[in-house]
């Protein structure tokens, strides 16, 4: 899930597309995609894990109050518990006792979720590479999708990774991306299958995709 | 430099004087540490019998255990105990001296409950086991840690490292 996945991430978030503002005017109806819905909620509306761990905490914090005011990105809400969170922002050193507390309370939060590698610590162990305690980047523990760097990242830095991390929100999918043209199989057992081996003897040829990003967004957007 | 006299008016050099009267049997190389610490080197086996004396030292009583602390000279090892005294405002520090073959010193978490987590770290960090301790379990590492890492012959292993 990493921005090192080979995914072409800047590619996809050439292509994100959000309509003109002009259209929210009369008659006040739009005409979307349910991608597109889902995407723009979610990315304007993420909860961050309270999870600092060491000094990148405090810029953390500052980031919350008034000066900075990560609210402005609709981000502000801070929650305690990992069941009402969608993004964990891992602030400081992670070492080997706090591991596995790390990825219980990353497995407790609700999908879909996010991890920001915040600061030197942890994304790489930073100025503790070498100790014998440290855990040497977050990435060893949780999937990382977002890497700040910095020692400590000053907010700003913060707010571009949040801003980052807002660009691949946008680019996730609701529905499964289908080659535009694709013919769905209707049977009366299910919901629609694609794919070859759903499809009878009799039935009309089937384009499967190719693999799951097969699809470019662009087309499914329509 | 201030004055070091408590509420008991004692200098630190009257304190020393009085420490060796109390206790001179058991302490060595007793010095003072300007302005306001008394140094002194206790018996392995004296440790736990001078701690309580020193508590109820009347006037000067040492009542406060403000840290434990461990120190590796690859030879020996060394506990160090900093303890306070309210009556009379002054410091004592107290060395004692642990082979290395044998790691082991008699526990003071009776005397000062504030030592009981100092002697785990200390157990923790450079395996010195405090004989007598309710709970001597590791403070900061995990449970199932590998060696003492503070320790100057520690030698990393890959047991620890899980994730890597």
């Amino acid at each position: 899930m990493g921005l090192s996945d080979g995914i072409g991430f800047k590619a996809l978030t050439d292509r994100v597309q959000y309509p003109n503002l002009s259209q929210f005017e009369r008659p006040n109806v739009i005409t979307t995609t349910v991608d597109f819905i889902f995407s723009w909620a979610r990315s304007h509306s993420v909860f961050p894990f309270t999870y600092g761990l060491a000094c990148c905490a405090i810029e953390m914090l500052s980031s919350g109050f008034a000066r900075f005011d990560v609210a402005r990105y609709g981000m502000e809400v801070f929650r305690p518990t990992p069941r009402q969170c969608d993004l964990m922002i891992v602030a400081g050193t992670v070492n080997e006792k706090m591991a596995p507390v790390l990825k219980r309370l990353y497995e407790q939060m609700s999908e879909p979720k996010w991890v920001i590698a915040m600061g030197a610590c942890a994304t790489s162990g930073g100025p503790f590479y070498d100790g014998y305690n440290v855990v040497n980047g977050v990435d060893k523990v949780v999937p990382v999708d977002v890497y700040i760097p910095g020692c400590p990242p000053r907010p700003e830095a913060l707010f571009q990774g949040l801003l980052e991390l807002q660009k691949k929100i946008q680019t996730m999918h609701i529905v499964p991306p289908v080659p535009t043209g694709a013919v769905r199989p209707q049977t009366a057992a299910g919901p629609a299958v694609t794919g070859p081996a759903a499809a009878g003897p009799d039935a009309p040829a089937v384009v499967a995709p190719d693999a799951p990003g097969g699809a470019t967004p662009d087309k499914v957007r329509g | 430099m201030l004055p070091a006299i408590g509420s008991a008016g004692l200098a630190i050099d009257d304190v020393a004087d009085r420490l060796v009267a109390a206790l001179g049997a058991d302490l060595a190389d007793v010095r003072v540490q300007e302005p306001d610490t008394v140094v002194a080197a206790v018996e392995r086996g004296r440790l736990h019998d001078v701690a309580v004396a020193l508590r109820g030292l009347d006037g000067l009583a040492y009542e406060s255990c403000n840290f434990v602390a461990a120190v590796d000279h690859v030879s020996r090892f060394e506990c160090v105990y900093h303890l306070y005294s309210f009556a009379s405002n002054t410091y004592l520090e107290l060395h004692v001296e642990v082979p290395r073959a044998d790691p082991s010193v008699a526990t003071v978490s009776d005397v000062w409950p504030a030592a009981d987590w100092h002697e785990r770290e200390a157990w923790d960090m450079m395996g010195i086991r405090f004989e007598g301790h309710p709970d001597l379990r590791r403070i900061l590492l995990r449970d199932d840690w590998v060696g003492h890492p503070l320790r100057k012959d520690y030698v990393d292993t890959i047991d620890n490292h899980p994730h890597v």
